[in-house]
């Protein structure tokens, strides 16, 4: 199972190598707001939604896009979080793999 | 089936029809139709008929002229697209008041700000159903629901009445001075936008329209008022899925629309990552998109993913609404751009010899910006005793009669179908205590479309990180006019009289996209080396 600081870590490279260019040495913070805060914009949203699918085995449904449960690494990792855990039962292994 | 009464199209005898006339007429001939049909949280329908949306908007008028709103009023909606929203823009009209749609989540200074500019007297704003409604200048609110829905709203006939050229709405575009330009567009210049639409793609009472704007911008007077001329269906998105392609593409297929209207960036999203060519779409027939270039490689694709379509190029700013619209021939193979095409028929355009600039005119022109006299002025030209919008659109005319788009002739641009003033990012940025200047450039990224990418003198070293630059603009700018990358320089690249460079900037904007990993490829490493100009004089060092 994805530790807690796991998919902050690997979404917080996300943002920075996708949205700062890593070329700032700034801290995300896990409350920073990424929607609201202007750091990422429906196309960045898309992104987003892509990069947490493919990494984490996921599948978002229309509601679960939603500002307010992407707004964060916080929201972002707890929604994960859930996610995983209703699926772990029915496809244990291959969702819980981390890379 | 008995004929639904709507009126011959096109006919003269309807030219002082107000666009709410159209709503109770539809509502006298296809009572029981669905007017509106949205989409909860749990994808549940909630369907309206025409008799509701007309009783409950008549009734909400007659509580407006009740309170005291009076002819020409305005009613600010600052609501999603929402069945609310929609009864709310024809309570506004039925009572010959002015209705301005303000995108809720615009930053709250933004609202305020434009509230004052445009001077509501109402307020219609809340998240849930139904909305609150509030008196501006009083602080009195006004109860959405009568007690009774149904009540009689016999009083429905004695409303005010505006004329055909009075303002019907007003919607606030980007400004490069920071300030939100209001385009008044009067009942007259709708209904001829309106009217050719339904004339041209024959759209009638079996029509479900899609149409993904919000009521802020004016593609959404395509749906809610063919809905209304027509008897359609307006068949409204769902606002959290209109920039994921893949639900989007699931939703015109369930939701069975048969008219499309949205910006291109959004049928490129649906093209590409929504895997639009591997289903089909039946009922769909009529595909049209505005507010931007589509790629001709993106239209190949679309006419071949939906081949049974009609799909058209429609072309005009705000101010204009649509004056050039261009049929895509079957077969369109995208290796030429597509054209803006031939004339509307109710548009007069020229092209200013000198600089290749359109200046449109005809029914469909703004009245004017609200209260800017000025601004009004300067972009308007008199031709031959008429009235002529600067569009400041570069064009040019090809041998067939098509007209073509070649380019801006001033800072605006246009990122996924937004229309964005680069000077109003710069005014935005420089609003922040510790930014001494800043200037915006836009570029064209392979994967991405228009990237903007806003370069900033700091007044010292790490007095502002990104995140916090970028969270400045949020606060002060709708979240589609942030920028893309906000870049720290030692010094803004000038010219010889002191003006910004924009071209070095351009350049080196083009240097750091190129070096900027892409979001489909997220595992790629960071760039290790920023850009360098070459120009050693003028290449100003980037903070690391």
């Amino acid at each position: 199972m994805h530790q807690t600081t796991e998919i902050k870590t690997a979404v917080r490279q996300f943002i920075a190598e996708n949205v700062l260019l890593g070329i700032h040495q700034t801290t995300i913070e896990d409350t920073t707001p990424l929607v609201t805060g202007g750091l990422i914009d429906s196309i960045g949203m898309i992104g987003l939604v892509s990069f947490l699918e493919t990494r984490f085995k996921v599948e978002f449904v229309p509601r679960e896009i939603d500002v307010h449960s992407l707004n964060t690494l916080e929201q972002i990792e707890e929604l994960i979080r859930k996610k995983l855990a209703s699926q772990g039962t029915g496809a244990a292994g291959s969702t819980q793999q981390t890379r | 089936m008995p004929e639904p009464e709507f009126p011959e199209r096109g006919s003269d005898a309807l030219a002082d029809e107000l666009l709410s006339d159209w709503l109770r007429r539809a509502a006298a001939a296809t009572p029981d139709a669905p007017a509106i049909v949205e989409q909860d949280r749990n994808g549940e329908d909630r369907v309206t008929s025409f008799r509701e949306l007309f009783e409950q908007a008549a009734s909400l008028a007659m509580r407006f002229v009740e309170h005291g709103v009076r002819k020409q009023d305005r009613i600010a909606l600052v609501l999603p697209k929402s069945t609310d929203a929609i009864v709310s823009v024809f309570a506004s009209l039925l009572a010959g008041a002015v209705y301005v749609p303000i995108h809720p989540q615009w930053p709250k200074e933004r609202i305020e700000a434009t509230l004052a500019d445009c001077g509501a007297r109402l307020v219609i704003e809340g998240d849930g159903s139904p909305p609150r409604i509030t008196d501006r200048e009083t602080g009195e609110s006004i109860p959405w629901g009568a007690p009774d829905i149904h009540s009689d709203i016999s009083g429905a006939d004695s409303l005010p009445r505006a004329d055909a050229g009075d303002p019907a709405l007003i919607l606030f575009t980007s400004g490069s001075t920071g300030r939100p330009k209001g385009v008044v567009l009067s009942h007259r210049a709708v209904s001829a936008f309106v009217k050719w639409t339904a004339r041209e793609f024959q759209i009638n009472s079996a029509d479900r329209i899609g149409c993904p704007s919000p009521l802020s911008f004016d593609l959404s007077t395509f749906d809610i008022f063919n809905m209304a001329l027509g008897g359609a269906t307006c068949v409204l998105v769902p606002e959290h899925i209109v920039w994921m392609p893949r639900f989007l593409v699931q939703f015109v297929r369930e939701a069975r629309i048969t008219c499309w209207y949205s910006v291109p960036s959004i049928l490129a999203g649906m093209l590409e990552k929504g895997r639009m060519a591997q289903h089909d779409y039946p009922g769909l027939r009529v595909i049209l998109f505005a507010g931007e270039v589509f790629r001709g490689a993106d239209v190949a694709r679309l006419v071949a993913a939906v081949p049974q379509a009609v799909c058209a190029n429609l072309y005009g700013p705000t101010e204009t609404n649509v004056v050039t619209w261009y049929r895509v021939p079957r077969g369109f193979d995208g290796s030429q751009p597509l054209p803006i095409g031939q004339l509307c028929p109710y548009s007069t355009v020229t092209v200013d010899a000198t600089s290749g600039e359109l200046l449109a005119g005809g029914d469909s022109l703004m009245s004017g910006y609200w209260n800017r006299p000025e601004d009004t002025q300067r972009v308007f030209v008199s031709l031959e005793g008429k009235r002529h919008y600067r569009t400041g659109d570069r064009v040019s005319r090809a041998a067939n009669g098509n007209y073509l788009f070649l380019g801006r002739l001033d800072r605006q641009v246009k990122r996924r179908g937004f229309r964005i003033e680069l000077g109003e990012i710069e005014t935005a940025l420089a609003g922040r205590e510790d930014i001494l200047e800043a200037a915006a450039v836009a570029v064209e990224d392979e994967k991405l479309g228009t990237t903007i990418i806003a370069f900033v003198r700091a007044r010292s070293d790490g007095a502002v990180t990104v995140i916090e630059a970028k969270a400045h603009c949020a606060r002060t700018l709708p979240l589609y006019i942030v920028p893309d990358h906000i870049v720290f320089l030692d010094a803004i690249p000038k010219g010889s009289r002191g003006k910004i460079d924009y071209i070095a900037l351009s350049k080196l904007a083009e240097a750091l996209d190129q070096v900027a990993p892409k979001n489909a490829a997220p595992n790629s490493a960071a760039p290790n080396h920023a850009p360098n100009n070459g120009d050693q004089d003028r290449s100003p060092a980037v903070h690391r």
